[in-house]
């Protein structure tokens, strides 16, 4: 900021009020919305359900695996 | 000369006007956190991942790395002048592409897995045929004025590279020319990552700010704010609702952009080295997050918690990746090796 000239700090201004008008919504909605997305793709998340990670790619076949 | 600094500190109130009324606006709409959100979400538990390969082959830092579309390839880079792709499974190397210079900082795998490309303090983003005989220079895209931190393909024909000129730029891959470019930062743009739907795409900078950004219009559409120190990790969620950013603050980040404010932090008193990568398990309910200490930590991403650790590496964890089929999750050192743990 402290060094920009003219032209940069009227673009400046301009981003500003462009990024200001964005339309907002409330967090008590996103968050909860954002909750719910994640937490219905856990079952499908190899990480999170072990029934997924069986057939492991990186592990060496025709050995035994403790699971 | 006075009129005009006149003119530049009127326009310097304005901005800090705006800025307090985007505060304002954002607190407006904070009715709701993450905590309250997430009480009623059972913990994941402890998250204990093996190891189960050692890719070695480099023979200085690697400082990249980026899985293809196929989830089974994955290209690595490191300042021995060299990229490599590797069959994940087999844990052998497929292709090595010498490069005209050693000091790369970023590399990336085209989705159609025809393509990658590379670049660091040359300024440059070089542009690689892998599938003929031999790896081809296919473009080198020489604008940028400053060092090349990451680039990331939206297919064959266009990429988004992030520079230390603090500007983005998408580039055509047949003409080899800027189509647009993105100037907004303040700072070093360090990282970027594109929205599913490759409509935005998001840089991080050591501006400490984030910015979302319009693909084709250019146009920065929403900055967040929060960090303390340069942002080197960033990553849209799954949903492309919301972003992950770690940074040299030690502190990862989660911002809502919907709400277009951050509505989680994940940072723990025993943890004081920055974070220089990050990447998402697939439902995106977790995070690894690659430190300067060595270790990859694991966060519950609802939570705010820690759930896990990938230990061995004897040097900093300097890039994370999951591959598109969320079945494992590769770490990159300065040691010099990959490993790959699920």
């Amino acid at each position: 900021m402290d060094e920009m000239d003219l032209p940069q700090m009227k673009k400046e201004v301009e981003s500003l009020k462009y990024q200001l008008a964005f339309k907002r919504e409330k967090s008590s909605k996103t968050v909860t919305d954002l909750v719910k997305w994640i937490e219905e793709g856990v079952p499908d998340d190899p990480f999170l359900n072990q029934e997924l990670m069986k057939n492991n790619p990186w592990v060496e076949k025709g050995k035994c695996i403790i699971l | 000369m006075a009129a005009e600094k006149a003119e530049i500190e009127k326009l310097k109130k304005e901005c800090d006007g705006l800025r307090k009324q985007i505060e304002t606006a954002r607190k407006a709409v904070n009715d709701g956190d993450m905590k309250g959100a997430s009480s009623g979400v059972e913990s994941v538990g402890r998250v204990q991942l093996k190891k189960r390969k050692d890719l070695k082959g480099h023979l200085a830092k690697i400082y990249a790395m980026h899985w293809a579309a196929d989830s089974r390839q994955m290209v690595s880079a490191s300042q021995d002048g060299k990229l490599l792709i590797w069959d994940t499974h087999t844990g052998n190397k497929l292709v090595a592409v010498p490069l005209k210079s050693a000091w790369v900082m970023s590399v990336a795998f085209a989705p159609s897995g025809n393509l990658v490309a590379s670049g660091g303090l040359d300024n440059m983003c070089t542009v690689y045929n892998v599938k003929a005989a031999s790896p081809k220079t296919l473009r080198e895209l020489d604008a940028h004025t400053g060092y090349l931190s990451c680039s990331r393909f939206l297919s064959d024909s266009e990429i988004l590279t992030a520079s230390g000129d603090t500007t983005c730029c998408l580039w055509d891959l047949e003409t080899g020319k800027q189509k647009v470019i993105f100037t907004n930062h303040i700072g070093d743009c360090m990282s970027l990552a594109l929205s599913p739907d490759q409509n935005c795409f998001i840089s991080g900078a050591c501006d400490s700010l984030a910015k979302l950004w319009d693909v084709r219009e250019g146009a920065c559409k929403q900055t967040f704010s929060g960090h303390t120190s340069d942002i080197n990790a960033i990553a849209f969620f799954p949903s492309s609702n919301a972003i992950i950013t770690g940074s040299d603050d030690t502190c990862c980040k989660m911002y809502d952009l919907r709400a277009d404010q951050e509505v989680l932090h994940y940072q723990d008193s025993g943890l004081n080295a920055g974070v220089t990568s990050l990447a998402l398990s697939s439902s995106g309910r977790l995070i690894f997050a690659g430190y300067d200490d060595f270790n990859c930590h694991i966060w519950d991403t609802l939570k705010g918690e820690r759930v896990g650790v990938l230990s061995g590496h004897d040097n900093r964890v300097s890039c994370t990746g999951v591959p598109e089929d969320g079945l494992g999750v590769c770490t990159g050192s300065w040691d010099s090796f990959l490993k790959l743990w699920n």
